[in-house]
Parts: structure tokens; sequence; C-alpha cells
């Protein structure tokens, strides 16, 4: 960054700097978004404010979303029937004009959430899924044999507990809302959280105390 | 596989055609810079409704079998995307090219 470029001005940004060379679909990128913005079909600025909305959004909002359903009954009543108006209560924009449910778990059910045609997510309250979610071997597994991938995540789902896989679209959006573990009763909503991972809101996992 | 398969599904519509020895490669990784750009590039043209999500995941069927074999999750997305810019009238072939030579010069990288 130039030495002139002084801080003391309203506007946040995150520099875009190449380290190592760019291969072939790396330049195309920075091709298509440079003539894109020489068009001024897009601003010179989006892109850059879109990646720190991106790195804004992480699991840490589900966790809480879970959490907070988790303790007060009003506000998992509102989650379950209006993820989205539950979210932007909490401070959460779905960004990507998306609609967000919430699934609920039970002692008798037990929710996984897959894309099988893509790589569908609820990024705005997840942030970017992770590269098995969008994998040939999780899309076109886990509808046919959810217990043995649960199993690959060892997640073991008891036989009297229906396994029900969700699959999503474009503009259908899923999150699980995990069953609270016993024995968590006097846990503080940070410990609690921290029982929520990723994975739990995906179901390819339960939350569990004791984790590493 | 008869034809009829082929019409009912498409490229991307796998969901329960896995065998059960395709065990899924669980791990995690930061994305590359670049993957994390070209995202919120598409996340940009669906803001101002130059290409939808549902266009751009089409645009990834309709690379070819090969092609989606070969290449990565981002790289399907460059090319889904420049492929509909183009379809849409938005950039020329001609425009393209000489960008991404101009680029490639930039970078001291020889296409």
């Amino acid at each position: 960054m130039s030495k002139n470029h002084h801080h003391d001005h309203a506007h946040d940004h995150t520099p875009i700097i190449i380290q190592e060379k760019p291969g072939y679909y790396e330049i195309l990128e920075i091709s298509v978004r440079e003539l894109l913005i020489e068009k001024g079909l897009i601003g010179a600025d989006e892109v850059r404010k879109q990646i720190e909305l991106l790195d804004s959004r992480s699991p840490a909002l589900g966790s809480k979303l879970v959490v907070k359903a988790w303790l007060e009954p009003e506000f998992r009543s509102r989650l379950l029937s209006n993820g989205n108006a539950a979210a932007e209560e909490m401070g959460i924009t779905i960004y990507d004009n998306t609609e967000f449910t919430v699934l609920e778990d039970t002692e008798k059910l037990h929710y996984v959430i897959v894309c099988t045609l893509c790589s569908c997510y609820p990024r705005p309250i997840l942030g970017l899924p992770p590269d098995w979610y969008k994998s040939k071997e999780y899309r076109s597994r886990t509808v046919r044999e959810p217990r043995a991938v649960l199993a690959e995540f060892g997640t073991l789902i008891p036989d009297d507990v229906e396994v029900l896989v969700q699959d999503s679209t474009a503009s259908q959006r899923y999150m699980v809302l995990p069953l609270r573990p016993s024995g968590t009763e006097s846990f503080s909503e940070e410990e609690l959280e921290a029982l929520v991972t990723r994975d739990t809101m995906i179901g390819v996992s339960i939350p569990k105390i004791n984790q590493n | 596989m008869s034809s009829e398969n082929l019409v009912k599904h498409l490229p991307n519509d796998i969901g329960g055609t896995g065998c059960s020895g395709d065990k899924v490669n669980i791990f995690e990784r930061d994305l590359y810079p670049w993957e994390k750009r070209c995202h919120a590039l598409l996340d940009v043209l669906d803001y101002h409704k130059i290409v939808n999500t549902e266009e751009k995941r089409r645009g990834t069927e309709n690379i070819g079998t090969e092609m989606a074999g070969k290449l990565s999750y981002y790289e399907k997305w460059i090319v889904s995307a420049s492929n509909l810019l183009l379809q849409k009238g938005l950039l020329t072939p001609d425009a393209i090219a000489q960008k991404t030579k101009e680029v490639a010069a930039r970078y001291n990288v020889i296409l």
C-alpha cells in the first residue's frame, strides 16, 4: 500500500494481495472481476466488502442461536417457526435472500443436512461450508445411507432414533437444532456454546461433554 | 445405464448414487485467497441480479462431464460465471482473451 494512503478516513477494506504466481483459473478470476469493474457492472470495492462480510460469518453465530434456543423456550419457538426472523432478532442478516429453516432434534429423531445438487448451506449463519460438505461422496451417499456416513464422522445414532436427511436448495437453507446434552444444567452460556460445533449444526455430530 | 436415466438425472443430481466404499474425505482447510475472491465475486453478481445462484449451479453442470470431473469447486465456479457472462452478452471472448493476457503478463506468467 502506498505511503500517502492515509487511514484517517472512514472506509474499511481488506487489500487484495496476490502472493504467489497465479494459475490459469486465478488469472481468469482476476480478469473477469476487473472487466466487470471497468464496465461499471460491479463497484470497485464490492468484492472486498463481500469478503469482509464472508469473514464475519462463522459457526459461532449458529452456536449462539442454538444456546439461546436451549435456554429460552419462547426464542426456540420463534427460531423454529421463522429462522430468518429469529436470526435477524440476534442481529444476523440473511444477506443472500434465502429461507433459513431450523430443524429440531428430539429423543426419537435426528436430522442431517446435505445439498445433493451442489453446496447450498446456511452461510450467513455458519460461514462457508467445509470441503467434505461439497464433496461427491457426502452428497451422493448421505441420502441413501446416512448412518454409514455419520459413522465415518464418529457419530453412532441408536437404532431406535430415526435419522432424517434434509436436502437443501438454492433458496432453502437448513440448520439442525441439536439436543442439549444431559449433565449441562450448570453450564454457562459460553460453556454451552463451546459444545455446539459446526458439525453438530449440520447434523454429522452431536454435542458432547468432554470434547478435546 | 439406460439413456432414460441420463434424462431423469442431470450431472449434478447425484443424491443416492454413491457407493459405500467411497468414504467421505473429512479434513479442514482454509480457502485460497482467490477462491474466497471468486466466492465473493459470485455473491456480488447475485446481488446485482447479473448471475443468480441457480444459474451459477446450472453453469457448473453445463461444462461437460470431463471438465466437471477435473476442475476443482471454484475452478468450476469461475468457468461457469465466465460462460454465463458471455452468454448474456456482458463480456466478449475477445475482451476476456485480451484481459487474461494482460493479467498474466502482470504476474510474469505465460499462459
